[in-house]
């Protein structure tokens, strides 16, 4: 089943880099693996980060922190396209960015600031006090799994679209497609960034390039479908397995899924523009609108 | 109407107008101002830049203006007020329908008033829908499933409730129901985009015409599948003709998606005024091509006669407009008398006397 980390695009586990030394670009590259879900693409491709700043260890400025000596302090600011993002896809984002950074080796601890949003004093204190979404918007009714899952199956789906592109046009037929099992899969033996798809029970093989298979491994992962009672890999968006004859009209869902998130990143993008330009005028000042970034008082925000 | 450079006309019917009042003095609650703030956010992100209002002219325009807007270049034949009520953030409503009768009522012959309902409001909201529907002869209603009310964020369609007002549409004869399927905030850990529930709406009620505005955008998946399967379900085009400008590919797309999934008869043209102008927008969207590409993907053409229906021929159907009939009377009616326009509905195919 799908885990918290699920919305991270890569494997946290192997970190070559030595303790102590917090780069900016050793960061970067962390937030990196964090997508926005709705549109499966990286926050930080999608330019919403706005500032990383590094503490090291034993730095005066760090002297009323607490528990951080043994690590450096990271803090990261990000901004949505608007303050109405759905504040499920930024509590994702926010925890999933504070669980890169800390996955450093050298990182105590990773502030996250979320700014701008309808709702930034719940999501960062929320996030940064480890708190579970359900107890920092009381009012929710659950927690954000299903909107996670949910979006991880459209993912799923549009990622299927180009990686069952690159298999046709690789040569397997369209009955050879819809039969094809993790376990014909062939990393290893393939040469570098490609994969092998061995069909016919396992006499051939076609070839192609490994990343979009990669990716949508991922994904089928994150949603369960390489560990449910089916053995096909490959789905229609309701998660079922196709004949042979079925596949020209699931490529046309998985195509679809595919617009949609290229659609709406396409509008996000157009606000994230319209929000940054330099005459934009500010957001509000009238008594009662959200208060803006840097104030002393965000942490006492209840 | 809209005239190609080969002389042909096209009648066009903005299926999705509003006349609203964001003024600091109508907002009550930080939502408001967030509200229109994101609006304005969208409205600068896709119009082109000479094209651009200041955000104090886009809080409250006025019907004046508004007029100016649609008729001054006879952007659009005919409009259709979709209201936006909001009550928890605006103290006299973002955008109702007493509101936008204002203008409906100055030139009646030229817009469709459409109502809304809240399940939520019970039996007061049943009053309300008859009050509409005996004061204005609302054909259609708007339905804003995010909005706040009370301690609720939100309501979905296929609820009992909601289904009690829409079998009373179904009684009262109002037979287009927009429910908006697009950004909201609320509820918070639900997909607040869901169109799901527009699915079991529309098989409970064929009599009805279900028009999902901004094609679920955010879903456009789910909403192309559940019109593919169901024959009166329709799409607004709000929200994404205006992608045409700054996005011509990615619109593209979105209409070979549409046009696969729903067809050429499903369609309709909306400029989500004052979030954008048709003034500009209508021209842009006449302008928009397919790729090579795009039409041998999706075996499907956006030519000028698609387009003729998506401006108006669609949008007349849902609403029994006559179009002939109503260029004619166009010649003379107060519109054509403010803005000039008397010549512009003389000529073409209108020509041909009306049979009555």
């Amino acid at each position: 089943m799908p885990s918290e980390h699920s919305a991270s695009d890569h494997s946290s586990s192997t970190n070559t880099e030595p303790a102590g030394a917090t780069t900016p670009a050793a960061v970067r590259e962390r937030l990196d693996r964090v997508t926005d879900p709705e549109l499966d693409t990286s926050i930080v491709e999608l330019d919403y980060v706005e500032e990383i700043q590094i503490h090291p260890a034993g730095d005066e400025g760090n002297a009323d922190r607490t528990g951080d000596a043994d690590g450096d302090e990271v803090f990261v600011a990000f901004t949505l396209p608007t303050a109405w993002c759905s504040p499920a896809f930024a509590w994702m984002m926010a925890g999933d960015a504070r669980r890169e950074v800390e996955s450093l080796p050298g990182v105590a601890r990773a502030a996250i600031e979320l700014r701008d949003h309808m709702h930034e004093r719940e999501i960062n204190r929320g996030i940064n006090e480890g708190l579970p979404f359900e107890d920092a918007f009381p009012d929710a009714d659950g927690g954000v799994e299903s909107v996670r899952l949910e979006l991880d199956r459209k993912a799923r789906t549009a990622r299927q679209h180009d990686a069952t592109g690159a298999l046709l046009e690789a040569g397997l037929t369209r009955e050879q497609l819809a039969g094809v099992t993790r376990s014909d899969l062939d990393f290893e033996g393939a040469p570098e960034g490609r994969v092998r798809v061995w069909v016919r029970e396992g006499a051939v093989a076609v070839e192609t390039d490994a990343d979009p298979v990669e990716r949508y491994l991922r994904k089928a992962e994150a949603t369960g479908v390489l560990d449910d009672e089916h053995p096909e890999l490959f789905r229609t968006p309701e998660e079922e397995p196709f004949d042979g004859d079925e596949v020209e009209l699931v490529r046309q869902r998985t195509r679809l899924a595919g617009v949609n998130m290229g659609g709406q990143g396409t509008v996000c993008d157009a606000l994230n523009d319209a929000r940054h330009a330099e005459d934009r005028p500010p957001l509000s000042t009238r008594e009662g609108a959200p208060v803006t970034p840097g104030e002393d008082d965000r942490a006492d925000a209840d | 109407m809209y005239v190609t450079d080969d002389g042909e006309e096209l009648f066009v019917i903005d299926s999705h107008l509003h006349l609203w009042d964001a003024s600091e003095e109508n907002i009550t609650h930080e939502g408001g101002e967030q509200f229109i703030q994101c609006f304005y956010d969208y409205h600068t992100g896709f119009t082109p830049e000479e094209k651009q209002w200041d955000l104090d002219e886009y809080r409250q325009y006025g019907a004046d203006r508004m007029a100016e807007d649609l008729f001054g270049n006879a952007a659009v034949d005919m409009g259709i007020f979709q209201p936006t009520y909001l009550n928890d953030f605006y103290a006299d409503g973002f955008n109702t329908i007493d509101d936008n009768a204002e203008l409906a009522e100055r030139y009646p012959e030229r817009f469709v008033l459409n109502g809304r309902f809240d399940p939520r409001d019970g039996e007061a909201g049943m009053r309300e829908l008859e009050r509409q529907k005996e004061e204005y002869d609302i054909q259609g209603v708007k339905l804003y499933t995010a909005e706040w009310n009370g301690d609720s964020k939100g309501w979905r369609l296929d609820s009992e409730e909601s289904f009690e007002f829409l079998e009373k549409c179904s009684e009262l004869g109002i037979e287009n129901i927009h429910p908006h399927k697009g950004p909201t905030i609320r509820p918070l850990n639900r997909d607040a985009f869901d169109v799901a529930d527009v699915d079991d709406a529309a098989t409970s009620f064929p009599e009805l015409n279900f028009v999902v505005e901004h094609v679920g955008l955010p879903r456009l998946d789910d909403f192309c599948w559940i019109a593919a399967q169901e024959p009166n379900v329709y799409g607004g085009l709000a929200v994404a003709a205006p992608l045409a400008v700054h996005r011509p590919r990615k619109f593209g797309e979105i209409m070979g998606e549409l046009l696969f999934w729903l067809g050429e008869d499903r369609l309709l043209f909306g400029s989500d005024y004052a979030l954008w102008n048709p003034d500009w927008l209508v021209e842009t969207f006449m302008n928009a091509e397919l790729t090579d590409e795009q039409r041998d993907e999706y075996g499907v053409e956006l030519d000028v006669d698609t387009k003729r229906k998506i401006l108006g021929e669609n949008a007349a159907e849902l609403y029994d407009i006559d179009i002939e009939a109503k260029k004619e009377q166009f010649r003379t009616d107060g519109v054509a008398d403010d803005f000039g326009l008397a010549d512009h509905y003389a000529g073409g195919t209108s020509a041909a006397p009306a049979d009555d």
